[in-house]
């Protein structure tokens, strides 16, 4: 093999891992890697490396203060003298007082409908919030129990491992004043909010959107509305959206 | 400024804090000027909230701060700032990213050597990179994003931070494989 040619080859490894190649060309990879022991040993590389790199990197979290010292740079509060967790609770408060109808409405009245500004509300408290789910917990028979008692019924709660979404827990939401639950999955860094909400609450067909630069994925399964929202692209967000449908 | 504004910052931007922080922190290499970079790309990011096409929101700040850190780095300690020239990186290219390749010293260790690194090592070697290697890999392994995501944050083409990615990731390998560095 060329130098040229072996090159090319460990860039596709690269990108294979990265998850980024079609699946003929990740086969393909596959393929040479199983022939050509070389390519084999760059790949055993490259993965220890990404898992040494995940489980032992340090977590860096922001200065408590850097928020309120920055949302007080922008005016967001007056008053400067609150403890920390008042100020993100209180940030929060911003956000959820334009989830309620009306105020949302008047404000933005050129977005989504009232459901869309919901759930992506939804989803933005659980970004904020220091625990992003009321239940953590990435199986989904502690999960889908979680919300019996809570809610009149349970989401159908799926296991997408498999597909490369880590089912992490579930909250539940708000939605025109009705509790609706939300699974939330995982992809790389990319949390996605599915929000499960009866059909005459939605009242929308499927579409997909966007809202405060978040994309929405909505499709109706039976009687339901499932909302999928995240800062993922809406490539892999529609992927997501077929393989929650096609679980069993 | 507007209460819109506010509110726009405060579903685009905060949510994403702790990522901005993160990238600065690589960026700069502390802690204290990661918080001034942080702080002077919310500045900008809320002037510019505003102008917001859509899109990816964590992308947008990210990028914000990315280069925010860079005028930053180019203000206060341009000599810690020495970009490699993608050109010349170029004209080696066949042999960078490649194990071993090009008849260069670089060491093709065993995966099970690289497992021995700690947190101590891994940050070390991360931060011995050159810029742009750094804040590719950065991109990719402690913030996730994908390549066209990746490509965005930068302003590179795809390609180029394919490269960039994977002489990163040799170089952290080769250095990583080095007994008692």
């Amino acid at each position: 093999m060329t130098d040229a040619r072996l090159n090319n080859s460990v860039f596709l490894i690269h990108a294979y891992l990265d998850g980024e190649l079609s699946t003929a060309e990740a086969l393909a990879i596959e393929q040479r890697m199983a022939e050509e022991p070389a390519l084999a040993a760059e790949r055993d590389r490259l993965e220890t490396l990404h898992r040494v790199l995940h489980e032992r990197l340090p977590k860096q979290a922001a200065p408590p203060d850097l928020r309120r010292r920055i949302e007080r740079s922008v005016g967001i509060h007056a008053v400067n003298s609150r403890p920390s967790w008042r100020a993100l609770a209180a940030s929060v408060a911003v956000v959820a007082v334009l989830a309620s109808g009306t105020t949302w409405a008047v404000l933005q009245p050129h977005r989504g409908g009232d459901v869309a500004d919901a759930v992506v509300s939804g989803h933005v408290r659980a970004l904020m919030a220091p625990q992003s789910s009321d239940v953590l917990s990435s199986d989904r028979h502690t999960v889908k129990p979680w919300f019996n008692g809570r809610i009149p019924q349970a989401p159908r709660v799926v296991d997408l491992s498999s597909e490369d979404f880590k089912l992490i827990g579930g909250r539940i939401d708000v939605v025109e004043r009705v509790p609706v639950p939300s699974l939330l999955y995982q992809r790389r860094q990319h949390l996605i909010s599915v929000t499960a909400i009866p059909k005459r609450t939605a009242g929308s067909s499927p579409a997909r959107g966007m809202v405060d630069g978040y994309n929405i994925v909505a499709w109706n399964d039976d009687d339901v509305s499932y909302w999928a929202t995240s800062d993922l692209n809406v490539k892999e967000l529609q992927e997501f959206a077929a393989a929650f449908r096609a679980a069993p | 400024m507007s209460r819109d504004d506010q509110t726009r910052f405060s579903t685009l931007v905060l949510p994403h804090l702790a990522d901005c922080y993160a990238l600065a922190r690589w960026l700069t290499g502390n802690g204290t000027d990661a918080e001034d970079v942080v702080q002077e790309a919310c500045l900008r990011a809320f002037r510019a909230v505003d102008g917001y096409g859509g899109g990816n929101a964590r992308a947008w700040i990210l990028t914000i701060v990315r280069n925010t850190a860079y005028t930053w780095l180019r203000n206060n300690r341009p000599a810690e700032l020495v970009m490699v020239d993608d050109l010349e990186l170029a004209a080696n290219d066949s042999a960078a990213a490649t194990p071993g390749g090009g008849g260069s010293s670089e060491a093709t260790p065993e995966a099970s050597l690289i497992a021995k690194a700690d947190a101590g090592r891994l940050k070390e070697a991360i931060a011995a990179l050159p810029a742009e290697f750094r804040e590719t890999l950065v991109l990719r392994e402690v913030h996730g994003l994908d390549y066209r995501e990746i490509a965005a944050v930068t302003g590179k083409p795809v390609g180029t931070v394919m490269s960039r990615l994977a002489r990163a990731r040799r170089r952290l390998i080769s250095e990583l494989g080095t007994k008692d560095s």
